[in-house]
């Protein structure tokens, strides 16, 4: 099969052949391997999640305490409430627009560290990460003070004549995604590098010999050999940005509330873990579906692409 | 205690057996009478360092306290019947951040020679899911809930009665505390400070004299303003404005609030519980919604900010100091309570974070800027104008919080 | 292998470096500042490092919070990789059901990872919070980021290397030892780096499962938020980067990094 040969000569590169992977699947590997990783979520992850589950279907009863007396899915048809869906396309609207930016500047940096960083390329990632050992929340005040109407990027750009008005970025849209796209920036290299530093430039080089353009090498070759790392670290971006409220408070303003913020709501002041289980597990569910379906198309892409 | 020489029964069984007909068990009775024989000690070494003055007892004389008290205690103290337990030398305590004086803690660890651990807490739900945690209180002795959750935590069993005859600093209380509502005769709980709500602004941007909720709704003041980040507390200022009460519970009512509130959120630069004191240092709002507290420290920093009451009414409340049910160190955390009843001590913690407490005897060392503004000790007429913020039931509450998302989405 | 790096490549890369050190340079100058709130420089002041120093709350909270990370670190780096390892060679047929599974504690808000912690541990074993229990929470959020990092890099890999040892005689601990992991070694010190940071970092999640004396950086800090971040906290952190940076700059004089970039460059395939 002509397809088992070609991989041969694109040593470490392609998907593996089917054959040499099935050969692999005994359970004693299998199990040493995922069991105990699997077992630790179950355990820690699921069952705790699975007593949230329980809770969702039940109610607060006028003492204040969570009851299973009358179980039901109100909270989950409460929680279809239409007035959450301002807040719900804001914070995918943040979490897209963090990703796209966190990807968008960190394949190029990763690129380069990888290409071109030779002997130094460990520290340079861990250089990467230097400021995210430092407290998020005192991060997240160091961008209040340079982003105020008084503060460092206005002084810098007033002093130098550029602007004669302070431009008002704090407490905006602009602040929230920056101040996201900031912290998750590093979630997004690593991952990037991790799947760039693998691939096998002379690959890129055949492709420029054979008349590739520079753009079209990197869009046929690089990049889709490049698509787990890719897709590694927009999941690990957007994903968890869906959730990021701290951001969004400290950075932003009134009219930048996130569902999640809303979650957190009804879990504090409205002191009702029964309905804030119910939304957040119906936004789980949302986002697991979508990201499901983005996968699988994605993958089909890839496939296609690197056939 | 004698000896009765019950007929074919040991003193230990006679004991038992007068115990089982009183429903106690041994051991509680043990700990009943090391209660009273450690209250009577502590009682008088409690005296002994009221008459040495408030600082710490290093080089005292024999009557001051030490750590393992018993031997002084028997000294002082009226003979007891059996031995008197000295303070547990720990004490856990859970509260917010710089809500007390600045040497307190350091004070009565040096005092009593108890090592306290002090933690602090983010937000009421962390506090309050901690204290719910296991039941009783959570690992920790001494918690600072509001006032409010009071009657809710007796009827659940986390919080324990306290016993009056540890805190004789009881009587520094003035009248106006000795009998809440929430907690008839004090008796699960001691008022620990209490504060008012309104609102702060910046004379150099906004002159003349302000009085109104209204103000906080003004247009000229686009981004230029914040309200606080709490549900109760915003659903009340629009109450004040339309005439209503603060824990209405009508949903028409509710419905109205939340228009003139949606009216009021494109005007707002945020909704922040935790950034109102900084933002107005740093001249990010020119007026902002706040507690009393906050506005005292931010003239810390910037004296020339204002505050008023509004005059359509607003809030006030109170916290408190309650002991666990299930408290490691139940003695010391009396000793505590105590201590920070102390007229000396109280007053130290007020002139540190601003808010009044409940203590008479503070009152002559609190600072004047403090005790003599009405905004921060409105005198007893306008403080029985000021409404609290009631306890609600969880479906009321859910029709609040439902609205207070609806704005905020 | 390294050609000339293009001008606006090389330009980006030191933008995008200079944006994620500006707010830490922000901090460590206001680390100096003379004035507990203001965002205005006030004057120079070396207070916020003596009160920090005698500030034992916040020294304890510091190494709470580092042994939790220590301790989530290597947790999470095993079970991680070991995870994302299995899920990228073997096709299982559980291999769809775990991959969810993994993205799952991504997902989840943290508040709600937070409180059925909080419930798992305090209603069905009565703990009410320590290092330990926090630490079991940071492991299992951590988890599923080192999984994806090191899947990502293992996915690209031939398991016919390791064949090929077997094949030439070595036994499967042995060629897991000296083949595959040292290919995945990058993969899996990055995915150790991630769980670092999100575990000295994480506030929700940890603040429901904190014990008497066992509160971290993050919870402490925001605690204290009302007052505004205290510089002390602006001096932990320029602390941190300063020993960091010594670290790392001693590690490279000694050459560790060219060691580790050989590793890493050095792979037996390709170039």
């Amino acid at each position: 099969m002509t397809t088992a040969e070609a991989p041969a000569e694109l040593d470490g590169v392609t998907a593996p052949p089917r054959e040499a992977v099935a050969r692999r699947s005994g359970s004693a590997a299998t199990s040493i391997l995922v069991l105990p990783g699997v077992l630790w979520l179950v355990a820690f992850f699921l069952v705790p999640l699975a007593i949230m589950a329980v809770v969702s279907v039940g109610s607060v009863d006028p003492a204040g305490h969570i009851t299973l007396a009358n179980p039901g899915l109100g909270n989950y048809t409460h929680a279809l409430d239409p007035e959450f869906i301002p807040a719900l396309l804001r914070s995918i609207w943040y979490a897209t627009a963090t990703t796209i930016l966190s990807l968008g500047i960190g394949y190029p940096v990763a690129y380069w560290i990888s290409r071109y960083g030779g002997r130094h390329k460990v520290l340079l990632l861990i250089l990467v990460m230097l400021p995210f050992w430092t407290s998020y929340l005192i991060r997240t005040y160091a961008w209040v003070m340079i982003l105020r109407d008084n503060g460092v990027l206005n002084s810098l750009l007033l002093d130098s004549g550029l602007i004669d008005e302070p431009i008002p970025i704090l407490n905006t849209d602009v602040s929230v995604i920056l101040g996201m796209t900031y912290g998750f920036l590093p979630y997004a290299i690593l991952p990037l590098f991790v799947s760039i530093d693998r691939l096998d430039f002379s690959m890129v080089q055949a492709a420029r010999d054979l008349y590739a353009s520079g753009r079209g090498a990197f869009l046929h070759v690089t990049l889709p050999l490049t698509m787990p790392g890719i897709i590694a670290a927009g999941l690990l971006t957007f994903i968890p940005a869906l959730g990021d409220f701290v951001t969004p408070s400290v950075l932003g303003g009134a009219q930048t509330t996130t569902i999640a913020k809303l979650v957190q709501t009804i879990f504090t002041a409205g002191r009702d873990w029964p309905y804030g289980s119910a939304l957040g597990f119906l936004l789980m569910g949302v986002t697991i579906v979508g990201t499901l379906i983005a996968l699988r198309s994605l993958r089909r892409e890839v496939i296609g692409a690197s056939a | 205690m004698t000896e009765r020489n019950l007929p074919g029964m040991s003193f230990n069984e006679a004991l038992e057996e007068q115990l089982a007909r009183a429903h106690w068990t041994r051991r509680e009775f043990l700990r009943r009478v090391a209660a009273f024989g450690a209250a009577t000690a502590l009682t008088q070494l409690l005296i002994a360092c009221g008459q040495a003055g408030a600082s710490a007892t290093a080089g005292a004389p024999s009557t001051g306290p030490t750590p393992a008290g018993s031997t002084t205690a028997e000294a002082t103290a009226t003979p007891a019947p059996t031995p008197v337990p000295s303070p547990e030398d720990k004490l856990f305590v859970y509260n917010w951040d710089a809500y007390i004086g600045e040497d307190t803690v350091k004070q009565f660890q040096d005092k009593y020679g108890i090592e306290v651990t002090y933690d602090n807490f983010p937000d009421e739900s962390t506090q309050i899911g901690k204290i719910q945690s296991d039941g009783k209180g959570g690992g920790y002795d001494i918690h600072y809930p509001a006032s409010t959750w009071v009657p809710s935590f007796v009827s659940d069993g986390l919080i324990q009665k306290i016993d009056h005859s540890l805190i004789p600093n009881l009587k520094n209380l003035s009248t106006a505390w000795q009998s809440p509502a929430y907690d008839p005769g004090n008796a699960y709980s001691v008022p620990n400070f209490w504060w008012t709500t309104g609102y702060a602004w910046d004379p150099r941007d906004i002159s003349g004299s302000l009085t109104s909720w209204a103000e906080l709704w003004d247009p000229t003041r686009k981004n230029k303003m914040s309200m606080l980040d709490d549900l109760r507390e915003c659903f009340a200022a629009g109450a004040f404005r339309l005439g209503l009460s603060p824990n209405t519970t009508s949903t028409t009512e509710l419905d109205q609030i939340l228009q003139l509130l949606e009216q009021q959120k494109p005007l707002l630069r945020f909704y922040t519980a935790t950034d109102q004191i900084t933002d107005m240092i740093n001249e990010v709002v020119e007026m902002a919604h706040c507690w009393s507290g906050d506005w005292v420290q931010m003239t810390y920093d910037k004296p020339r900010l204002k505050y008023v009451i509004p005059s359509e009414g607003s809030i006030r409340g109170n916290d408190v100091m309650v002991i666990s049910s299930g408290a490691p160190h139940p003695i010391a955390a009396h000793l505590w309570i105590d201590f920070n009843l102390d007229g000396d001590i109280s007053a130290a913690s007020t002139n540190y974070i601003g808010y009044m407490g409940p203590n008479d005897a503070a009152l002559p060392k609190i600072d004047d800027y403090i005790k003599n503004d009405p905004r921060l000790n409105p005198p007893q007429a306008v403080l029985d104008e000021l409404i609290e913020l009631e306890y609600l039931k969880p479906d009321d509450l859910a029709e609040y919080t439902d609205r207070w998302n609806a704005l905020q989405a | 292998m390294s050609g000339k790096a293009s001008r606006w490549l090389t330009a980006f890369t030191i933008a995008t470096y200079l944006f994620l050190f500006a707010p830490i340079v922000v901090l460590i100058v206001f680390s100096f500042n003379d004035s507990r709130r203001s965002f205005t420089w006030q004057g120079f002041t070396l207070q916020w490092y003596e009160k920090l120093l005698a500030n034992t709350d916040m020294l304890n909270a510091l190494k709470v919070t580092m042994e939790v990370a220590a301790i989530a670190v290597v947790g999470a780096t095993i079970l991680g990789s070991l995870l994302g390892l299995g899920l990228a060679r073997l096709r299982f047929r559980g291999s769809g059901a775990v991959q969810t599974l993994l993205l799952l504690p991504i997902m989840t808000p943290e508040i709600i990872m937070g409180i059925s912690l909080l419930v798992f541990f305090s209603q069905l074993f009565g703990l009410n919070g320590s290092v330990g229990q926090i630490a079991l929470a940071h492991i299992t959020f951590c988890i599923s980021y080192v999984a994806i990092t090191v899947r990502a890099r293992a996915a690209s890999l031939d398991p016919r290397l390791e064949e090929a040892a077997r094949d030439l005689g070595a036994s499967a601990v042995g060629a897991f030892r000296h083949v595959t992991l040292p290919l995945l070694a990058p993969a899996i010190a990055a995915g150790a780096m991630l769980a670092f940071a999100l575990s000295f970092d994480d506030l929700v999640v940890t603040s429901f499962n904190t014990g008497v004396g066992s509160t971290t950086l993050p919870v402490q800090i925001y605690s204290g938020i009302r007052f505004g971040v205290t510089p002390q906290i602006n001096a932990i952190s320029s602390i941190i980067v300063a020993v960091v940076s010594i670290a790392l700059l001693i590690a490279w004089r000694l050459g560790a990094f060219r060691t580790a970039a050989r590793a890493v460059i050095a792979d037996p395939e390709g170039a």
